[in-house]
Order: structure tokens, then C-alpha cells, then sequence
């Protein structure tokens, strides 16, 4: 039991950092901004998709800083750098 | 909304777990903890008051720590009752009379109760009144029976004979007495036969054991005043000319560094290598112009036994840390050893600073991402792996779980302050990050073997007597 409890912790903590960059692509995602046929012009996107797509690319690109900031915290563990 | 589903189910079940693992507070005094805080108590580490700020899970943090602590602690007290309550000898009496303290008898009193702490401290007072008893006026027959239950019966007859011995010495420090016999071996002392003292070599002498070359022929210097032979009388007239010497009110000798050489230190601090190698202590002292800097730990240490108390405003231990130690390189620095090398060095207020990752514990919650990834990468490298890597080899779970839950986040900061009361002591919640200390950029600054971090990007937190105090 007490394996059991450690196991799943560890799961749960190695996968934190991955949350913020799955919730970010997902947002991401959801507001894409549209290809257009070229001459058109593009729809106007309305305020909460802005704020979505930001959020989205915050998270996103924050949470890979945040991944590549425990390689190196690792790596300087191991000595390495 | 549909793509979010996964996200949500997600969090959901992470909140679930979250809340699964949350922590109850424990109340201060708990009967299951007695030792824990008996220990707590005496250290003067927490308070009931101080203790219901502390988060559950750093109670349930500081109640590990203590644990083995304690029990050491109750059983050395109750080892010390039991001898203390034993049938003394007469260098045991003594040694109890003239060296137990009122702070012993309160330890008992915690450890060990009311009654057992009266039962001290009336044996206690007992013995020292007979004591006083039996060299001003002996002992009676009643008195050594009331002795009988704590002395044993060489020592109760030690102190009955106790006044006529004291007699005995009276009678020998009488002038008649001191004047001794008339014998040659005593005559022979009368006169110093040999030739003039200085004549004897005792320069080398003195070189051999202090390296100083004074004689006594030549007059030797000191201070303003001169000693002008070998007479105790002109050294009192020398004492008297001399002219006085003004000192400050809190007289602190100065700490001269000696001058740096900048470029010759970037020359000897400059390495090939792509990445860094920097470690050392920075010392600061009151008056010095420069800090002290080492590269060595052991020299480090040698330099700060050879300052006066009192005079060390700040100290760096700069170089990789872990979870309740700091390393200068090859020299490890922990909460005793920090206390044998500056114990009674540091000015008061005086600063001494880890500068190694997580040389504090991680604190409470937060809502920076990054301390938030450090808090995570420092339960996975110094709990999970380590845990997992002892129950591969074996260890059983509680065994691993003991050894790992306890030092995972030890806060070497808090420690240390407990060790050093004068001292403020800092040290990082978090991994730190030194700019200066990144492959290639180091290189470029040729900081390779700098001794000191310079900026360091971490959560800092300073302790003073165990408790938090703002960060300097």
C-alpha cells in the first residue's frame, strides 16, 4: 500500500509539468485562428478568444520553459552542467 | 468543450487525490507525540501559540525530525535521573553539588514529571546543606542517618570526618607550619645556582613553543609602554609612564585582510573549461576593508577560529547544496558543523548564508509555477528516487519511507539557526539558479572558479532561532 501511494505521487508530480502544456495545446486548439481563402478577409475574433488563445499559448509555451527548467535542474544534479 | 472533457477529468482526479493526501493538524501537546513536543518544549523550537500557525504538513515534518531526538533525549534524561537518584560517593556528591544547575532540574521536571524533579531537587538540597554542615560544624549522628538513603556510607564517613581534616590544613597554613623543615633538599631551592636566565637558551626555548625571539635581556616593546629589564618593579614604572591608551567602548580588534591582487586572482580564477567549478567561503568582518575569500573549506574554517568573537557580520558557503547540507567543493558544511565552526564568531545579527540549492525546506503553498517546479523536482530527486532505488534493493517500505520522508526536505537555514542563536542563517527553498554559472557563459566570464554566486535566482528564507525571519 504504502508502494502503492508512492507510485502513484510520483505519477501525479512527473505529470504536472505536462498539465499546464496539454491544457494549453488543448486551448490552443480551440481557438485557432482560422486559414482564410486568400483575398478574404479574416472573421473578427471577439474578445474571450483572444483571451483564450493567449492563455492557450501561455500555458503552452510556459509549461515547455517549465519542463526544459527540470532537465536542467537534473542535469545539474547529475553533475552534468 | 468536448476536447476539454480529458482536462477536467484530469483535475478532478488530481483534486481527489490532493484532498486524499491532505493533512489534519496535529494539536499541540498530542498524547501521541509526548516525546516530540517534551522536545519541542525544551529546545524552545515551537509554542502552542507559535505551533497552531505551523501547516499540518510541516508539523507532521517537524514531528519526524524530532522523533529520534526525542526518545534520545528522554532516555539520556532518564539514564541521568537514575544515577543522579543513586547512592552518591563522595567525588560524585561533589560533582553533583557544585555543577547541577536549576535548567537540569527543569529538564527533569519535563521529561520525567513533578514528583521525580521534587525528589532532585530535595536530595539536591539536602546533600548541599549537609555539605556546608559538616565543614562548619561536622556531623551528627541524626544528619548521617538522614544521608543514609542518597550517600553511600564511604561517603557519609568522608563528611563526618570532613571538619577535622579542614582542622588539620588550618593547622598546617600556620606561619610555624609553613616555615617546614630545615631539611637540604628545601635549602637547596633557596638559591638559583645557575647562571643569568637568558644565558640558559631560553630564546629557543621560546621560539620552539611560541616563535617568539624575546630573551628577557632586551627590552622587549608592548604596547606604547616599554619594559625596560627584567624586574617587576620597572615593568610597574614602565606600566605607569606609559601613556594611556584610549579604547572604544566595545574594544573589537581589527580584522586587517590582506590587499587583493584583482588581477592576479582573475589569472589564478581563470580555468579552460566550458563549465563551472565555483565554490568558496566569503568571510565579512567588522572593520575589514575586504572579505575573505577561500577556495578551501578547511581553510576557510582555520581563519575563522583565528578571528576574535564577536567580529563576522556575514558568511557565504557558496557551491552545491541538497536538502540539510551545503558543499564547498570537496567540504561539506551541516547544521553541527556550521555550529562548531562559527560558534561564538558571529556578530550579533550576523548573516550566514547557504548559497547551495534547497538548503531550506520548500515552505508552504505557492503560486509561482517555478517554485512550484522546484518543490516537485526536489520530492522526485531526494524522496522518490531514492525511495524506489531502496525498495529495489530491498529496504522494507517503512524502513525507505522513515529514512527518505525525513531528510527529503530538510531545512539545513533552520537548523543552523537553532545552532547559532546570534546568527541570522539563510538558505533557498528552492533550486537555485546562478547565471554565472551556465556552460559557456562562466567561460566567457572566466568566472569558473568564482567563490562567490553573485545574483542567484531561488526562493530565499532566513532563519533566527529556528523561526522565519525576512530574508537579507
Amino acid at each position: 500500500m504504502t508502494d502503492l501511494s508512492y507510485i502513484l505521487e510520483t505519477v501525479l508530480l512527473l505529470a504536472s509539468p505536462f498539465v499546464p502544456v496539454m491544457i494549453g495545446y488543448m486551448l490552443r486548439k480551440k481557438f485557432r485562428v482560422e486559414a482564410v481563402p486568400e483575398g478574404a478577409a479574416p472573421a473578427p475574433r471577439t474578445g474571450a478568444q483572444k483571451l483564450g488563445r493567449l492563455a492557450g499559448n501561455l500555458l503552452f509555451w510556459g509549461g515547455i520553459l517549465g519542463i526544459l527548467f527540470m532537465v536542467v535542474v537534473v542535469l545539474n544534479f547529475k553533475g552534468k552542467i | 468543450m468536448k476536447t476539454l472533457r480529458p482536462v477536467f477529468i484530469f483535475l478532478a482526479l488530481a483534486l481527489a487525490g490532493g484532498y486524499a493526501f491532505a493533512l489534519e493538524p496535529v494539536p499541540w501537546n498530542h498524547k501521541d507525540y509526548a516525546s516530540e513536543f517534551k522536545y519541542f518544549q525544551e529546545g524552545a523550537a515551537f509554542t502552542a501559540d507559535t505551533w497552531a500557525l505551523v501547516l499540518p504538513e510541516e508539523q507532521e515534518k517537524a514531528l519526524v525530525e524530532a522523533k529520534e531526538p526525542a526518545l534520545e533525549r528522554q532516555e539520556a534524561i532518564k539514564a541521568y535521573y537514575a544515577a543522579a537518584m543513586a547512592k552518591w560517593n563522595s567525588p560524585t556528591l561533589r560533582d553533583y553539588t557544585s555543577k547541577t544547575k536549576e535548567t537540569d532540574i527543569k529538564a527533569v521536571h519535563l521529561w520525567l514529571g513533578k514528583e521525580k524533579a521534587a525528589a532532585f531537587s530535595r536530595k539536591l538540597a539536602l546533600t548541599h546543606s549537609m555539605l556546608k554542615k559538616a565543614k562548619r560544624e561536622g556531623l551528627g549522628d541524626e544528619d548521617a542517618l538522614a544521608l543514609e538513603p542518597h550517600l553511600k556510607p564511604e561517603a557519609i564517613a568522608d563528611l563526618r570526618s570532613l571538619k577535622a581534616a579542614d582542622e588539620a590544613l588550618k593547622k598546617q597554613a600556620s606561619p610555624e607550619a609553613l616555615k617546614g623543615p630545615d631539611s637540604k633538599s628545601t635549602a637547596a631551592l633557596d638559591k638559583f645556582a645557575g647562571p643569568d636566565p637568558s644565558k640558559l637558551g631560553a630564546d629557543s626555548f621560546a621560539k620552539l613553543y611560541d616563535n617568539m625571539s624575546a630573551s628577557g635581556a632586551e627590552p622587549v616593546v608592548a604596547g606604547r609602554g616599554q619594559y625596560a629589564g627584567g624586574t617587576a618593579k620597572a615593568a610597574a614604572a614602565a606600566q605607569l609612564t606609559a601613556p594611556p591608551v584610549k579604547k572604544p567602548a566595545f574594544a573589537m580588534p581589527e580584522v586587517k585582510s590582506a590587499p587583493v591582487d584583482r588581477a592576479a586572482a582573475a589569472q589564478q580564477n581563470k580555468s579552460t573549461a566550458l563549465t563551472s567549478d565555483a565554490y568558496g567561503v566569503t568571510v565579512y568582518t567588522r572593520g575589514g576593508q575586504q572579505p575573505l575569500t577561500f577556495r578551501k573549506g578547511e581553510e576557510a574554517v582555520a581563519a575563522i577560529r583565528r578571528l576574535p568573537d564577536g567580529s563576522i557580520t556575514r558568511v557565504v558557503f557558496y557551491g552545491h547544496g541538497g536538502p540539510g547540507l551545503q558543499s564547498v567543493g570537496p567540504f561539506d558544511v551541516d547544521a553541527e558543523s556550521a555550529r562548531d565552526i562559527l560558534k561564538g564568531k558571529m556578530a550579533p545579527g550576523g548573516v550566514v548564508q547557504f548559497a547551495g540549492c534547497n538548503t531550506s525546506s520548500i515552505g508552504g503553498a505557492t503560486l509561482n509555477p517555478a517554485v512550484g517546479l522546484s518543490m516537485v523536482a526536489r520530492r522526485l530527486m531526494y524522496f522518490s528516487i531514492p525511495y524506489f532505488q531502496d525498495r529495489l534493493n530491498g529496504t522494507p517500505a517503512d524502513q525507505a519511507k522513515q529514512q527518505w520522508e525525513k531528510g527529503w526536505n530538510a531545512d539545513l537555514a533552520r537548523d543552523a539557526s537553532r545552532n547559532l542563536p546570534e546568527a541570522v542563517v539563510c538558505g533557498y527553498r528552492t533550486f537555485g539558479l546562478v547565471p554565472g554559472r551556465l556552460p559557456g557563459v562562466t567561460a566567457i566570464m572566466g568566472n569558473q572558479e568564482a567563490t562567490t554566486p553573485g545574483y542567484v535566482a531561488g526562493k530565499k528564507a532566513c532563519f533566527q532561532n529556528g523561526r522565519e525571519v525576512p530574508a537579507r
